[in-house]
C-alpha cells in the first residue's frame, strides 16, 4: 500500500473524537468508566436476587437443598464452563482487535456468539425437563410435601435469576455479532477498539454473574 | 471569536443554544445538554402539576369528616398517584435533570456532558415512563399507595399495578443514565485547574446525587419487575402462603427509596450552597467539611432504611442498628446547616427571591429533618408511624426544602437560562406566600398527627376538623402561590430585560459565559479560582 | 492524536493459563460439592466463585491494569450489594432471638 492510501486505511479506522471531548484518549477513558459503572449497577440489579435468594435460604435451608437437587448438576457445569470458555475467547478476540488481526477477531468473536447460544439451548432443555417434572411455579406446579413451599420458592428465584440472565446472553450474543460483523468490515483496529472492549466487558459481566448463580442454584445439598 | 470579541461580552443573539437549530425535530433529537434540560423542565412541570392535582383533589376531600367528596377507594388512588408523580416523575428528576443538567457542564468548563446522546436517551425514557403511568390513571388508577407493599399490590389489588410499575420501572433507567453520565462527565470533562476542591458545591451535589441514582435505582428496577412478575406469572417471593417474606419486599423497597430522599435532598442542598454566597457576598463557611457531609449522607444513608420499617415486624436488633444509624446520618446535615447559617454572620445580605428561597429553605429542612431525627427513634416512631406526623416531616423536608430549593434554583439561575430578568416584586411575593401557605399546609399535619390522625384515610374523626381545614386552606393558598411563579416567569420572557451575563455578581464559570451561552458554552476559556471567591472582584 | 493500540497486549498463553484455572476451579467446586462438608460447602464454594470472579476481573477485563479510578468502581457493585444483604440479614438471621413485640 502506498502511503496515501495507508493514511486513509488508518483514517477510516480512527476513532471520531466528539466535540465534548479534548482527545481520543479522554473519550476512551470516559466511555471505559461509563461502562464499569454500568457494570456496577448491573451487579445491583441481579443482586437484588441474589440479596432475596440469601434471605430465603437462610429462612428455608433445607426446602432449598432439597430444591436445588432438582436442577440438572450436570447441564449446570457445562454451562458454566461453556461461558468460561467464551469469557477467554471475548478477551482473547479483544486482543486480536487491537493487534489487528481482523480474521483471527472475527473468528474468535463467531465462536464466544455460538458459545452464548449453545448456553441457551442448554438452558432450554433444563427449562423443558423442569416443565415435565412439574416444577415451574405458576404452570401446574406441583412438588410433594413437607418442603413443597420452600422448592416453589427456590424455583420462582430460579426462574427469575436464569431467565433475566439468559435475557443478558441474548443481548450479548445479539451486539457480540454485530461486533463480528463490524470488525469484519475493518471498522475497529489497533486506532479504534473502544467498542469491542465495551462489549467484551459486558460479556464478562453476564460470565461473572453465572459464576455465582452456578453455586448458589446447582450445588446446594448436594452431598445428600 | 477573538478575544476582544469575548471581552466585550455583546450577546449575540443567534448565538445562543435557543437560536440556531429551530423546530421541533431540532430539540427532540437535540445532543445539547442545555436543550435536553429545557425539555426535562417542560416534563417536570407538567408532572408536578398533575401530582398537584392529585393533592388538591385529597385536600378538598379532607375539609369535611365524612370525606364524602371521594369513596375510601378513590381516595386511594388519588394518593397512591400524588406519590407515585411526585416521588418519580417531578422529585428525582427536578433539580438533577434540569438544573443538574443545564449547569454542570458550564461549572466545570466542558463543551457538554460526556455522553449527549445518552442524555437525550434518558430524557425519551422519562418521558415513556411518565405515559405509562399516566396510562395507568387513564385505565382507572391504582390503589396500593407508592410504596406498593406486598403482598396487597401482588396478589390482592385489582387496579392498574402492573401499568405503573413499568413506568416507574422505564423513568428508573433514566435516572441511572443520567447518573452514569455525570459521574463520568465528573470524573473526566474538568477543564485544566478545576481540580475537586474548587467545584462548586452544587456540582458536589451532583455527584453524590448521581452515585446514588446508580447505586440504588437498579435494585428499585428489579424490585419493580419481580412485583410485575408476580402479578403476570406467579412468581411470588413475597407470597407469604409460600412462606415468602412480604417484609423481604420492604427491605428491598426501601433499599431504593431510603436513598431516593437523599436523591430529593442532597441537590436541593447544592442549590442553597451556591444562593447563599451569592447573596451574602462571602465564601461559604467550611467548604470541606461541606464536602464530606455531603459524601458522607450519601454513603450513610443507604444504610438507614430499615427506619421505615420498625412496625412492620423486623426484629428490634435490626431496628436499633437501622436506628443507630438513621441518627448518624443526621450529623452531616446538620453540619450543613450550621455552615450556611454560618456563612450568614457579617454578611452582607439581601433579600432577592433565590435568597428567600434560600433562606425558606434552611428554616423548613431543620424542622423537617428534626422530625426525622424524632421518627428516628422506634419509642418514638412506633405511636407516631402512618400517622399525619410521618406526613408532615416528609412533606416539610421535600416540599418545603426540596422544592423551595428547586424553586429557588430556578430563579437563581432563570437570566442565565433565559437570558431575562423576571420580575422581582411578583417573585418576592410569591416565595413569601408560599412560605405562608406552606406552613399552614402542613404545621398542622404535625399537630394531627400527634393526636393520632392516621394516613391514608379518607375519613376521620370529627375532633380533627379545624385542623384539616386550616390545612387545606394553606394548600389552596400554596396552589397560588406555585402558579405565580408560571405566570410572571413566562411574563419575562415576552417583556423582561435583558439579563447580561452576571446579573447576580455571582462566582462560577457558568456566569462567565453569556446569557443565555452558546451552544458551545463557552465563546472564551473561562477562568478557574477558587470556589466562592466573592471577596475578589468578578473574572 | 490517534488512539494507538496499547503497548500492553498480554501474551495468548496467559489468557488460556486462566481459563485453565477457571475450568480447575469449576471442577474443584462441583467436586467438593458432591463431598459432605457440612457447613463448610457453602462458604467454599462462594470462595471459588469470588476466585473466579477475581481472574476474569483482573486478567480477562484489565480492572487492576487502567486507571485506579475504575478498579474502585469495579467493585463498588458488590460493596453496595454486601450492604444490602448484610443490613437486611440483621433483620431475617435475628427474627427468632429478638422478635417485635406485635
Amino acid at each position: 500500500m502506498n502511503v496515501l492510501s495507508q493514511n486513509v486505511a488508518l483514517a477510516a479506522s480512527a476513532p471520531m473524537v466528539s466535540e465534548q471531548y479534548d482527545d481520543a484518549r479522554q473519550q476512551r477513558e470516559a466511555a471505559t468508566l461509563g461502562m464499569w459503572v454500568f457494570l456496577a449497577t448491573e451487579i445491583l440489579f441481579f443482586g437484588v436476587l441474589f440479596a432475596s435468594y440469601t434471605i430465603l435460604r437462610v429462612l428455608y435451608p433445607q426446602g432449598f437443598a432439597v430444591a436445588s437437587r432438582h436442577t440438572d448438576m450436570l447441564f449446570g457445569t457445562i454451562e458454566t464452563g461453556v461461558l468460561l470458555s467464551s469469557s477467554c475467547l471475548i478477551a482473547l478476540a479483544v486482543r486480536a482487535v487491537k493487534l489487528d488481526q481482523h480474521r483471527v477477531a472475527v473468528w474468535l468473536l463467531s465462536a464466544t456468539a455460538m458459545l452464548g447460544v449453545t448456553f441457551l439451548v442448554m438452558h432450554g432443555f433444563e427449562y423443558y425437563k423442569e416443565y415435565t417434572e412439574h416444577l415451574i411455579p405458576g404452570i401446574d406446579f406441583k412438588q410433594p410435601a413437607p418442603r413443597a413451599h420452600a422448592v416453589e420458592l427456590f424455583f420462582c428465584l430460579y426462574y427469575c435469576i436464569t431467565g433475566f440472565h439468559s435475557l443478558h446472553v441474548t443481548i450479548g450474543v445479539i451486539v457480540i455479532v454485530v461486533l463480528a460483523v463490524r470488525v469484519k468490515n475493518a471498522t475497529f483496529g489497533s486506532q479504534r477498539y473502544t467498542y469491542p472492549e465495551l462489549t467484551a466487558l459486558y460479556w464478562h459481566l453476564v460470565d461473572i454473574v453465572w459464576i455465582f448463580v452456578y453455586p448458589l442454584l446447582y450445588l446446594v445439598g448436594r452431598s445428600g | 471569536m477573538s478575544t476582544s470579541d469575548a471581552a466585550l461580552a455583546i450577546p449575540s443573539p443567534s448565538r445562543s443554544f435557543w437560536n440556531g437549530d429551530y423546530g421541533l425535530r431540532a430539540w427532540l433529537t437535540t445532543r445539547d445538554h442545555k436543550r435536553i434540560a429545557i425539555l426535562y423542565a417542560l416534563g417536570i412541570t407538567g408532572f408536578f402539576f398533575l401530582g398537584g392535582a392529585a393533592a388538591t383533589l385529597i385536600r378538598v376531600n379532607l375539609i369535611e369528616p365524612t370525606g364524602s367528596l371521594l369513596t375510601a377507594e378513590t381516595y386511594n388512588k388519588a394518593f397512591t398517584f400524588h406519590g407515585v408523580v411526585m416521588v418519580w416523575f417531578f422529585l428525582i428528576p427536578s433539580i438533577p435533570a434540569t438544573l443538574g443538567n443545564f449547569l454542570l457542564p458550564l461549572m466545570i468548563g466542558a463543551r457538554d456532558v460526556a455522553f449527549p446522546r445518552l442524555n437525550l436517551a434518558s430524557w425519551y425514557l422519562y418521558i415513556c415512563g411518565g405515559l405509562f403511568a399516566v396510562a395507568s390513571l387513564l385505565a382507572g388508577g391504582v390503589d396500593t399507595g407508592w410504596t406498593f407493599y406486598t403482598p396487597f399490590s401482588t396478589m390482592f389489588s385489582n387496579s392498574n399495578v402492573f401499568l405503573v410499575v413499568i413506568g416507574v420501572f422505564v423513568t428508573g433507567f433514566a435516572s441511572i443514565l443520567t447518573g452514569l453520565n455525570f459521574i463520568v462527565t465528573i470524573h473526566t470533562l474538568r477543564m485544566p485547574r478545576m481540580t475537586w476542591y474548587r467545584l462548586p458545591l452544587f456540582v458536589w451535589t451532583m455527584y453524590a446525587v448521581s452515585l446514588v441514582m446508580v447505586l440504588a435505582t437498579p435494585v428499585l428496577a428489579m424490585t419493580l419487575a419481580l412485583i410485575a412478575l408476580e402479578r403476570l406469572a406467579h412468581l411470588g417471593i413475597f407470597d407469604p402462603a409460600l412462606g415468602g417474606d412480604p417484609l423481604l419486599f420492604q427491605h428491598l423497597f426501601w433499599f431504593y427509596s431510603h436513598p431516593a430522599v437523599y436523591i430529593m435532598i442532597l441537590p436541593a442542598m447544592g442549590v442553597v450552597s451556591e444562593i447563599i454566597p451569592c447573596f451574602v457576598r462571602r465564601r461559604i463557611f467550611g467548604y470541606r467539611f461541606m464536602t464530606y457531609s455531603i459524601l458522607a449522607i450519601t454513603v450513610i444513608g443507604f444504610m438507614v432504611w430499615g427506619h421505615h420499617m420498625f412496625v412492620a415486624g423486623q426484629s428490634m436488633y435490626a431496628s436499633l442498628v437501622f436506628s443507630i444509624m438513621s441518627f448518624i446520618v443526621a450529623v452531616p446535615s446538620a453540619i450543613k446547616v450550621f455552615n450556611w447559617t454560618a456563612t450568614l454572620r457579617k454578611g452582607a445580605i439581601t433579600f432577592e427571591a433565590p435568597m428567600l428561597y434560600a433562606l425558606g429553605f434552611i428554616g423548613l429542612f431543620m424542622l423537617g429533618g428534626l422530625t426525622g431525627l424524632m421518627l428516628a427513634a422506634p419509642a418514638l416512631d412506633i405511636p407516631l408511624t402512618d400517622t399525619y406526623f410521618v406526613v408532615a416531616h416528609f412533606h416539610y423536608v421535600m416540599v418545603g426544602g426540596s422544592v423551595m430549593a428547586y424553586l429557588g434554583g430556578i430563579h437563581y439561575w432563570w437570566p442565565k437560562i433565559t437570558g431575562k430578568l423576571y420580575s422581582e416584586g411578583w417573585a418576592r411575593a410569591a416565595a413569601i406566600l408560599m412560605f405562608f401557605g406552606f406552613n399552614l399546609t402542613f404545621f398542622p399535619q404535625y399537630i394531627l398527627g400527634y393526636e393520632g390522625m392516621p394516613r391514608r384515610y379518607h375519613s376521620y374523626l370529627p375532633d380533627f376538623q379545624v385542623l384539616n381545614v386550616l390545612s387545606s386552606a394553606g394548600a389552596s393558598i400554596l396552589a397560588l402561590a406555585y402558579l405565580l411563579p408560571v405566570a410572571y416567569l413566562l411574563w419575562s420572557l415576552r417583556a423582561g430585560a435583558a439579563a447580561g451575563n452576571n446579573p447576580w455578581n455571582a462566582r462560577g464559570l457558568e456566569w462567565q459565559t453569556t446569557s443565555p451561552p452558546p451552544k458551545e458554552n463557552f465563546l472564551s476559556e473561562p477562568i478557574v479560582r477558587e470556589a466562592y471567591a466573592y471577596d475578589e472582584p468578578a473574572p | 492524536m490517534n488512539a494507538h493500540a496499547t503497548d500492553k497486549v498480554a501474551p495468548v498463553s496467559r489468557y488460556l493459563w486462566v481459563l485453565a484455572a477457571l475450568l480447575a476451579l469449576l471442577a474443584l467446586t462441583a467436586g467438593t460439592a458432591l463431598l459432605k462438608l457440612g457447613a463448610f460447602n457453602t462458604p467454599l464454594n462462594l470462595g471459588i466463585s469470588v476466585a473466579k470472579t477475581a481472574l476474569v476481573m483482573s486478567i480477562f477485563m484489565h480492572s487492576t491494569e487502567g486507571r485506579r479510578l475504575t478498579f474502585m468502581v469495579s467493585l463498588l457493585g458488590f460493596i453496595w450489594l454486601a450492604i444490602l444483604i448484610g443490613f437486611a440479614l440483621t433483620d431475617f438471621t435475628t427474627r427468632a432471638l429478638v422478635p417485635a413485640p406485635w
